[in-house]
């Protein structure tokens, strides 16, 4: 697919300009003093930084927080039912990092694999992602020790890479060349020095990562001290909020819930997260994992462990969100490292 | 999400469709009110047919949540009414709820909503005029305000600037003095167990950035080592006591000054007692909240309080202990302008404001999580049948979410802080908080640290002030 090139900044903007006509285009914007990802209606809005990420990942323009799978109402003594639209315009995810880029192909694994989420895949379809190597690392971020790279190719249409002044942009799709169309004409071919650019942010920034890289065989060893008593000490400062599920480019579950009144209603389906009690509340009143440690290790879990092929991609793209924001200050891969150091210390039934 | 099959006016244009009536929800008192309303209508009396209404047994069951639902469903106007004072049948029910409707009232006005809309009033069974003259003029008052804003995130609106917070906060520490600190922390810890005074100390151990800890339960004096100190020393530690007590017997917490109103709050709600506890206070070089001073910390000294049962400094350790009935703290509040300046411009634009910040709410529930009083097993925010606060993540919900959040904590909240700091969308519930403190410390005196005190909302005088009620 190789074609790429190389931009200055307001030939970016200028592209980004184009975009906006015949697509709805989403990007990271600075609200209130800190960055999230929002529609744009013009280019300016966008930032466009070599490194930084928004507050949470881009995930909510896939899988919205809360959206109608259907909606009713009861009008002269029968109920109507409706699918509620879906948006017509062509949507551009702008500037996604490569580690939420990523988080997006591990949802498609989810929502896209068995039977198809129609909600979901009408708006994958519809939906190119512009996702931008990072020339630096955010102190949170490990993305190398889990098995991702800050110039990930996964999940992008179009990559752009940022050069000391310029950028490079890199089709690697045919919907990103869709995407391109005839805006390159006027635009200037990246030389092999420019391509020499993503080895070296490669290098950068597993440099700037500090952390020791969680082992894929590790996987089988959390699985087998699934019931090691070092959870309920890992787990003992958990409060037990959602804010690691939602703010994380990869969580994917969701809870169902009729919002309506009198008159009429919806099936809701809203983002829910496995550290909330209810998530496994079960009708009868049985919960499956009554307690915190048991919820914190199915999060850790199903991040690191219950894959199915070894060389199946951890489900943690290394975007450090869920620990630079734990409100209990959780690191899941030093929870990872000290479970498996007990685990492998103390056998794997080992009750504390 | 829902809409409902009101029409739900939408003033995004400003302007107010021709013809247009408002919709107003009553909340009435069976004993009362209602039969007022009956009587009105019994005497054939003219008023304007704007009002839907609800009967309950009392004003003191209304909950705010009734009339948060109101204004969600598409209500443009509520109006509560019910028993004059003295005549509850359930003797106090309506006095209660005059002080929760004082603070609700003043929350709602802080957030955006014009009073015009939210009306409160005594009419008795007896008064079939007044229920009709209530009626006309709150259906005229609500006529003016217009439709009720939408909730919705604003587009292309600029914000808010708000005047910085100023303060100089705790003295400055620095290496060697914090090394102290820490050091003399981890001594009182391990004799605190050594001498099996408690089974447990929770303190702040080591986090995996700058300035972030991690909350550490440590049960062995060999453990003490993890006990950290310093800027990243965000937790309100007391979030953990209760669960802490499950397994031991007595159990000493680690705190900042800023933590011990919620101490305090805590014994006074009998979620546990003084002697099941051994406060820890420690000289404090203020918290960092994304590598700034935290404004809570900007017009504190810093200093433990002589309330904690160990004192931690510099110099090093020493028993305190000061009855707690006669100790007061207070902190003035660098935000206090912030929220001046807010209060000071339009409603529709503090609307917008709030709106954007909503709009944010993911609905993780770290707001709850964090704080140490909102200590509920089952929160509202769960309760299905019946449903009282949407579950969809959006505007309508979050905005009922937080505001029945910042309710449920009005006379009761410490200003840890905690919510703010734990919010991931940076809502500034800190400024909620605050606003509700302010309103409540108004109108009904301030709170000590006494656990022997009732706190306000829970509380009720005679002669409390009434004067917006009709």
């Amino acid at each position: 697919m190789g074609s790429s090139w190389k931009l200055t900044e307001a030939q970016l903007r200028e592209w980004l300009h184009g975009l906006l006509d015949a697509n709805a285009v989403v990007a990271p914007v600075e609200e209130d003093g800190f960055v999230l990802f929002r529609p744009i209606a013009s280019e300016d809005q966008a930032v466009v930084e070599p490194s930084g990420k928004a507050r949470w990942s881009p995930k909510e323009f896939l899988f919205p927080r809360s959206e109608a799978l259907y909606r009713y109402n009861f009008t002269g003594g029968t109920v109507q039912l409706e699918d509620p639209p879906l948006p017509e315009k062509h949507q551009v995810l702008f500037g996604v990092r490569s580690c939420d880029a990523s988080g997006l192909v591990r949802l498609d694994e989810i929502f896209l694999s068995g039977t198809r989420d129609r909600l979901y895949a009408a708006r994958r379809e519809n939906t190119t992602v512009v996702s931008t190597a990072c020339a630096a690392a955010d102190p949170e971020c490990f993305c190398t020790a889990v098995g991702y790279s800050p110039v990930g190719e996964e999940g992008s249409d179009v990559q752009l890479v940022p050069l000391d002044e310029d950028w490079m942009l890199r089709v690697l799709t045919d919907k990103g060349r869709d995407l391109v169309g005839d805006a390159a004409d006027g635009w200037t071919a990246a030389t092999a020095k420019d391509g020499k650019r993503l080895p070296e942010l490669e290098k950068i920034i597993s440099e700037q990562i500090e952390r020791s890289p969680v082992n894929r065989e590790w996987s089988k060893l959390l699985e087998e001290g699934f019931e090691h008593g070092a959870w309920e000490r890992l787990a003992q400062h958990c409060l037990g909020c959602g804010v690691c599920a939602y703010v994380c480019p990869s969580c994917s579950c969701f809870d169902m819930n009729h919002e309506a009144n009198a008159w009429c209603g919806e099936q809701c389906r809203s983002w829910d997260a496995c550290t909330f009690p209810l998530f496994t509340h079960h009708a009868s009143g049985h919960n499956p994992r009554a307690t915190k440690q048991e919820r914190y290790r199915q999060r850790v879990l199903h991040k690191f462990a219950f894959r199915e092929e070894d060389d199946e991609p951890f489900r943690c793209v290394g975007c450090g969100r869920c620990v630079a924001l734990c409100p209990a200050g959780l690191d899941i891969v030093n929870t990872v490292a000290a479970a498996v150091e007990a685990i492998q210390e103390e056998g794997p039934d080992a009750a504390r | 999400m829902t809409e409902a099959n009101v029409n739900v006016v939408q003033s995004g244009t400003g302007s107010v469709p021709e013809g247009w009536q408002p919709h107003i929800v009553a909340l009435v008192c069976n004993w009362c009110s209602y039969a007022g309303a009956d009587m009105a209508g019994t005497t054939r009396l003219e008023y304007p047919a704007n009002v839907r209404m609800v009967r309950f047994p009392c004003t003191g069951r209304m909950s705010p949540l009734m009339i948060l639902r109101a204004f969600e469903q598409g209500a443009d106007g509520v109006l509560v009414s019910g028993c004059h004072p003295g005549d509850c049948h359930y003797v106090q029910g309506n006095l209660v709820a005059r002080r929760r409707f004082t603070i609700f009232r003043s929350l709602m006005d802080f957030i955006g909503i014009d009073l015009k809309r939210l009306h409160f009033a005594w009419v008795s069974a007896a008064e079939g005029h007044k229920w009709a003259k209530v009626v006309t003029e709150v259906t005229a008052a609500v006529q003016e305000a217009g439709p009720l804003p939408s909730f919705a995130s604003p587009e292309g609106w600029d914000g808010i600037e708000l005047p910085a917070a100023t303060g100089t906060g705790p003295n400055e520490l620095d290496a060697a003095q914090l090394d102290a600190i820490r050091t003399n922390l981890r001594k009182a810890a391990s004799e605190v167990l050594m001498a099996d005074r408690v089974g447990v100390v929770i303190g702040h151990g080591a986090g995996s950035l700058p300035d972030q800890t991690a909350p550490v339960l440590i049960t062995e004096t060999s453990d003490c080592e993890k006990l950290e100190w310093g800027h990243g020393c965000h937790n309100n530690l007391s979030t953990y006591i209760v669960s802490a007590l499950e397994r031991h017997e007595r159990v000493a917490v680690v705190a900042k000054t800023c933590d011990l109103w919620a101490i305090s709050g805590l014994i006074r709600e009998g979620q546990l007692r003084r002697d099941q506890l051994l406060v820890i206070g420690v000289q404090c070089p203020g918290v960092h909240n994304r590598s700034e001073l935290a404004a809570k910390c900007l017009a504190c000294s810093g200093d433990p309080h002589p309330i904690c049962d160990l004192v931690v400094t510099v110099d090093g350790v020493r028993e305190s202990c000061q009855d707690s009935s006669e100790a007061t703290l207070d902190i003035p509040d660098a935000r206090d302008e912030q929220i001046a300046h807010l209060e000071s411009l339009p409603h529709g634009e503090r609307w917008k404001f709030w709106q954007r910040q909503f709009g944010r709410c993911l609905r993780c529930y770290a707001c709850r999580a964090a704080c140490p009083l909102c200590y509920c097993s089952s929160c509202i925010a769960e309760k299905h049948r019946p449903q009282w606060i949407s579950t969809a993540i959006d505007n309508r919900g979050n905005s009922s979410w937080n505001i029945i959040r910042a309710i449920h904590l009005a006379g009761r909240c410490s200003g840890c802080d905690e919510c703010a700091r734990a919010c991931p969308a940076d809502i500034r519930l800190d400024l909620i908080n605050r606003k509700l403190a302010l309103e409540v410390e108004r109108q009904y005196g301030k709170i000590g640290l006494d656990p022997e005190q009732k706190s306000a909302l829970v509380d009720f005088r005679m002669e409390d002030s009434e004067e917006f009620i009709l």
